[in-house]
């Protein structure tokens, strides 16, 4: 019987109309051009023209309308297009033919049902046949041509929900009920339905039939969930479940999508989903028009699946174009990225990014080489949208960097944990630091640290402050060079006024580079540079870096260290061996720099001739280049050598510094430090710190409630000894000494000890030391 | 140098975000099929999942850790426009024998109308907040009063944005010179003229957040924001995923007045932009100590970037998830060998492994 042939083409756009009153139902007739719209004040026939709805009738007819033109649901039937039904709230079921002359429509009135109808159903193909499904549990089946039902049938369970006449099998109707049962029946058996299963759990309110295959029945119920049955079979299975997130109040399957189901929900959610049901998770597509509860959706032709109309609570109607849709699934984000705390990289994404090539192409081959056995392979011929849709995964990987790579974050545990901060005389400190940041290769940092020895040692202690290098070649001139980025800015700052007449002697200061670079290899001067080849084991570095910032570097290297030593010369005791050292032909080891610094640390160099400060130079003149230097470190994200610095430098440098900014900077330190789970570098940090916000980190928000291990009893005062029974409480009971440092004990018993007492004692024994009896617990 | 190991994660749609927890030692993964899996770092060094379960009825956008010290705690937000949190639960179950935590769901935020896209805990220091944003362009941000009971939170502040809000991002920092401040990103493909970065900061005064900053410059719809850690900086850097990557500066500027009560003002400037991945870039993320940004877009690759010490940002790796070759890359560093184990997807990026003699043959 199926006549209808594939729709030329409707034309039209996403639009709509204001209804005078909210919607109950909507259906189209067989040819697509009209829709009617019923609800309990309103029940009219729209045009569908390509720009808009047009109103052609208004079947509420009549000064005081009676309760007949109170819809609940309606149906245009799909071969008579004339012929209209509509349940009403009061129990009736009305037939309209819209070919009577007069205004009044309405053709036969069935006044069997007690209670509301809550569906009704022509049959597809028998012109005469409808069914209703009402709220008092009964469904009946009218022959239009006689004035009563011809059959009716008892769930005998709770009210009907919904009723809908197969597709395929001319005699089969499926019934859903508030309970969660779905009944199958036999129009010509009302005495007792053919199947019964349970479907959802809560009330089934709608159902639909697949309109090609044979036994696939859709049921959406208020557990928010869409199922798909295969009734084909013997046992009902339950194929395909979608979870959306409102009760589900209509389904519709659409037409020439073999997986898509549309729904809307009774409330909360006022949205029109598309499903495809193999997806159960995303929905294909989504109408987001309406601004209250959606009651109604149909697609408005048969075979075409790009136009669905929709009637709402909040009084319109519309129509909505396939094109129009929004796609969540656009939004949603294919991949996740996260870097890890050790510098590994988890990364998520979805399979076909991952395989497909640069040039997005055939990606639907590619991504399933071997053919998914599920689907006929004729999906593959040409993937398009739908079946890509329908087939995702995504591929998750760790890149785990490697202990030495330049990501990962060793570095950082181990200079935490060997840096001294504390415990030893200035210049001890600087010289272990510096020897620890030089073995983890870090020379930047090294050579800070050795920098730092020799400004801030004080002049009274030469011995401490004499660089071993500098002992092992003593007859060569006592030159350190450093190179050190940080101090260019403060340096070009200070002395850009000084530039302008110092032209001059910059050029002498190029020549000697010049020279220098021709004087190749001046064997032994290597060993006074604290830079050396280990430098350029910054792989990121090195590999950035070319020759031009290197060229650069040395240009700029005269110009930085010439400002300094001009502010020497005021110096009184200065001007001699300088003079000696601009001379020397050693006097910047560029050679070596240019062999073996990466830009990073070769930024500058700045010549400082030991001898020259540590008698008359106070400490004090560093300070802003130091404090200029730890503001460096920050910004470059190591505040780890900020605090370090700020902590072994303490009071010389402290009062340089922001507050504000040493909170923030061990603050973040600490942080970091936690992170890693350095709980003792944490400790000594906050310990060491000269903050008060941060000193008050380690005496808040713990409090230790103990027992008295021996009259077990809460201790009330500070002491060690309990107040009760006066005797002392922390005894270890396995050694029965007092405890001082680390003690353990069982919350349960109270007796406790040396932590490595105890561990030993719960090894061989799962009682309690003390001899209580209390199997003592110790995680 | 990376290896990149491939786990099975076992979801049966798209995983839309992984996150670690603050130690590293943890992560989390979400899903379209609506589920959270939780993965251990076992001592021999592979990942195993420790607990899947449901979260929500809607496709899982995020999932983020709270600090520890709230405990083992995770919020997810998803397209059924709820935000939830969880706890995992220590007990004696059965489940501990086979390996699997319990988590249970402590709450769940309803206030939404339209998907939540975006879910983060605030910095430590302001204690347990939690923010939120949606579709429709609320951030909403709740605090738990009482961090003992996970199952009370009550909403603080909702900020408006005029903008389909994808993503947020908490300033970390924890100075006292910054105040809270929060960016939202916005990836409406209508209305491409307007910026989709927006700025808001704490106001002590009024309490309340205020809009300090439009990135006017950032029209196209933006997926992923990220703050870099901020290490004591004094200036923010933020980076933001959009049709590329780009890297911003915030330099707060001094105020006139101590008591003046607007908004901070920013000096923003641009510190990169890089489309190297030659189409939309979904994610991106800073590593512990931001020095290295990485970014993955619609090529499928991983880019690693870093600065220099000019403020120059390069390329300094790629990577490929299923360890093949990549192909006509343009950074420098694509030294990449494959070891070839097809399926376990085995692979060792070189980035500058060859050291000096490399750096040679670079192009500036």
């Amino acid at each position: 019987m199926e006549k209808m042939t594939r729709v030329s083409t409707i034309n039209g756009r996403t639009m709509f109309c204001h209804l005078d009153a909210p919607a109950n139902a909507i259906s189209v007739c067989r040819d697509a051009t009209q829709v009617v719209v019923a609800g309990r004040n309103i029940f009219k026939i729209y045009g569908l023209e390509e720009d808009g709805f047009v109103e052609r009738l208004n079947l509420r007819v009549g000064r005081k309308p009676s309760l007949n033109f109170s819809c609940a649901d309606v149906m245009w039937h799909q071969m008579e297009e004339n012929l209209l039904a509509t349940a009403a709230t009061n129990g009736a079921v009305v037939t309209w033919n819209l070919s009577r002359p007069c205004r009044n429509k309405q053709e036969q009135l069935f006044t069997e049902h007690k209670r509301t109808v809550n569906k009704v159903c022509f049959h597809p193909t028998e012109v005469n046949m409808l069914l209703s499904g009402s709220q008092d549990g009964f469904m009946k089946c009218f022959d239009l041509r006689k004035k009563e039902s011809v059959s009716t049938f008892s769930g005998q369970s709770e009210s009907v929900r919904d009723v809908q006449f197969s597709m395929k099998d001319y005699f089969t109707f499926a019934a859903s009920f508030e309970n969660g049962n779905v009944q199958l029946w036999d129009i010509r058996r009302p005495d007792r339905y053919e199947r019964m299963f349970t479907a959802h759990t809560g009330p089934v309110f709608c159902c639909d039939w697949h309109p090609e295959d044979r036994g696939w029945l859709a049921t959406g119920g208020r557990d928010k969930m869409v199922k798909v049955w295969d009734m084909s079979t013997n046992r009902v299975k339950e194929i395909y479940c979608v979870q959306t997130f409102a009760s589900v109040a209509r389904v519709k399957w659409r037409p020439e999508r073999r997986y898509h189901l549309a729904t809307c929900s009774m409330m909360v959610d006022h949205n029109i989903y598309v499903w495809d049901v193999r997806r159960p998770f995303i929905p294909f597509a989504t109408f987001e028009e309406h601004k209250d509860v959606t009651t109604g959706i149909v697609w408005r032709h048969q075979h075409d699946p790009y136009f669905l109309l929709s009637g709402s609570k909040d009084s319109t109607l519309y129509q909505h174009m396939f094109k129009d849709a929004s796609r969540p699934v656009d939004r949603a984000n294919p991949e996740g990225l996260c870097f890890g705390l050790f510098g590994d990289l988890a990364f998520a994404a979805k399979e076909s990014l991952m395989s497909a090539p640069a040039s997005a192409g055939d990606v639907g081959r590619k991504t399933y080489p071997g053919g998914d056995r599920r689907y006929p392979i004729f999906f593959f011929k040409k993937p398009d949208v739908t079946e890509q849709f329908a087939q995702v995964s995504s591929a998750l990987s760790v890149f785990e960097s490697e202990a030495d790579s330049s990501a990962g974050m060793d570095w950082f545990i181990n200079t935490a944990q060997s840096y001294l901060l504390s415990g030893k005389p200035f210049a001890e400190l600087c010289e272990h630091n510096a020897h620890v940041a030089k073995s983890l290769n870090r020379p930047q940092e090294s050579t800070t640290w050795t920098m730092l020895r020799i400004m801030f040692s004080e002049p009274a202690n030469p011995s401490l402050s004499t660089n071993h290098n500098l002992n092992k070649s003593g007859n060569l001139p006592l030159v350190n060079s450093f190179s050190m980025k940080e101090m260019s800015g403060a340096l070009n700052e200070r002395n850009k006024e000084n530039r302008q007449d110092n032209i001059h002697s910059l050029e002498t200061n190029l020549n000697n580079n010049d020279e220098n670079e021709e004087t190749e290899g001046s064997e032994g001067q290597a060993e006074y540079l604290f830079v050396d080849d280990e430098l350029d084991d910054d792989e990121l570095y090195s590999m950035e870096h070319d020759n031009q910032p290197a060229e650069e570097s040395e240009y700029l290297l005269p110009q930085e260290a010439f400002p300094l030593r001009h502010e020497i010369m005021d110096h009184p005791s200065a001007p001699e061996p300088l003079q000696e050292k601009q001379e020397s032909p050693h006097v910047s080891g560029s050679e070596a720099e240019s062999m073996c610094l990466t830009p990073m640390e070769s930024f500058s160099l700045i010549s400082v001739s030991q001898q020259l400060f540590s008698p008359h130079l106070p400490p004090k003149f560093f300070c802003p280049i130091v404090k200029e230097m730890l503001c460096y470190y920050a910004e470059q994200g190591d505040v780890q050598m900020a605090v370090s610095v700020l902590i072994v430098l303490g009071d010389r440098i402290r009062k340089e510094i922001d507050e504000l900014m040493q909170e923030h900077w061990y603050m973040s330190y600490i942080d970091l430090l936690q992170r890693f789970e350095l709980w003792n570098v944490s400790n000594e940090v906050i310990k060491l710190s000269t903050c008060g916000a941060i000193m008050c980190l380690n005496q808040a928000s713990t409090t230790l409630h103990i027992n008295c291990s021996n009259c077990k009893r809460p201790m009330s005062n500070k002491g060690w000894i309990c107040d009760r029974c006066h005797q002392c409480a922390s005894v270890c009971a396995v050694c029965h000494h007092v405890v001082k440092g680390l003690f353990v004990w069982c919350q349960g018993c109270s007796h406790g000890g040396h932590l490595e007492h105890v561990m030993e004692w719960l090894k061989q024994s799962k009682h309690c030391p003390a001899g209580c009896g209390h199997l003592c617990e110790y995680t | 140098m990376f290896v990149a190991k491939s786990i099975a994660a076992d979801h049966k749609d798209l995983i839309h975000d992984v996150s670690y927890d603050f130690h590293g030692r943890r992560m989390a993964t979400c899903s379209s099929d609506q589920s959270v899996k939780v993965w251990d770092k076992g001592d021999d060094g592979e990942w195993h999942c420790t607990a899947s379960w449901k979260t929500h009825s809607g496709s899982v956008w995020r999932v983020t850790w709270a600090h520890p010290e709230f405990g083992q705690v995770l919020a997810s937000c998803s397209f059924d426009r709820t935000a939830a949190v969880w706890e995992e639960i220590v007990g004696e179950s059965n489940d501990k024998q086979r390996g699997q935590s319990h988590w249970i769901k402590r709450t769940t935020l309803v206030d939404s109308r339209t998907s939540v896209t975006d879910v983060k805990f605030a910095p430590k220091h302001m204690g347990l907040m939690l923010t939120t944003c949606s579709a429709d362009g609320v951030v909403r941000i709740y605090e738990a009063p009482d961090v003992m009971n996970l199952s009370q939170w009550s909403l603080q502040h909702e900020i408006s944005c005029k903008l389909a809000c994808s993503c947020i991002s908490w300033n970390p920092s924890s100075s006292r010179a910054h105040p809270p401040m929060i960016a939202v990103g916005g990836d409406d493909s209508n209305g491409a003229y307007s910026g989709k970065v927006q700025i808001h900061e704490y106001n002590e005064n009024t309490r309340k957040y205020a809009k300090a900053e439009t990135l006017m410059t950032v029209t196209d719809p933006v997926h992923d924001i990220a703050f870099a850690p901020n290490l004591g900086r004094s200036f923010h850097v933020l980076a933001i995923a959009t049709k590329d990557v780009r890297i911003f500066k915030l330099l707060p500027l001094r105020r006139e007045s101590a008591n003046s009560s607007g908004p901070t003002k920013f000096e923003v400037q641009v510190m990169a932009q890089f489309d190297s991945h030659n189409s939309q870039v979904w994610r991106v993320s800073w590593n512990i100590t931001s020095t290295l940004l990485a970014s993955s877009g619609d090529d499928g690759c991983v880019r690693l970037w870093k600065a220099n010490y000019m403020d120059n940002w390069k390329c300094t790796g790629i990577l490929r998830g299923d360890g093949s070759p990549v192909n006509g890359s343009s950074g420098p560093s694509a030294a990449l060998s494959a070891v070839g184990v097809p399926g376990a997807a085995q692979m060792i990026v070189g980035a500058a492994t060859a050291g000096r003699k490399k750096a040679q043959l670079m192009p500036g």
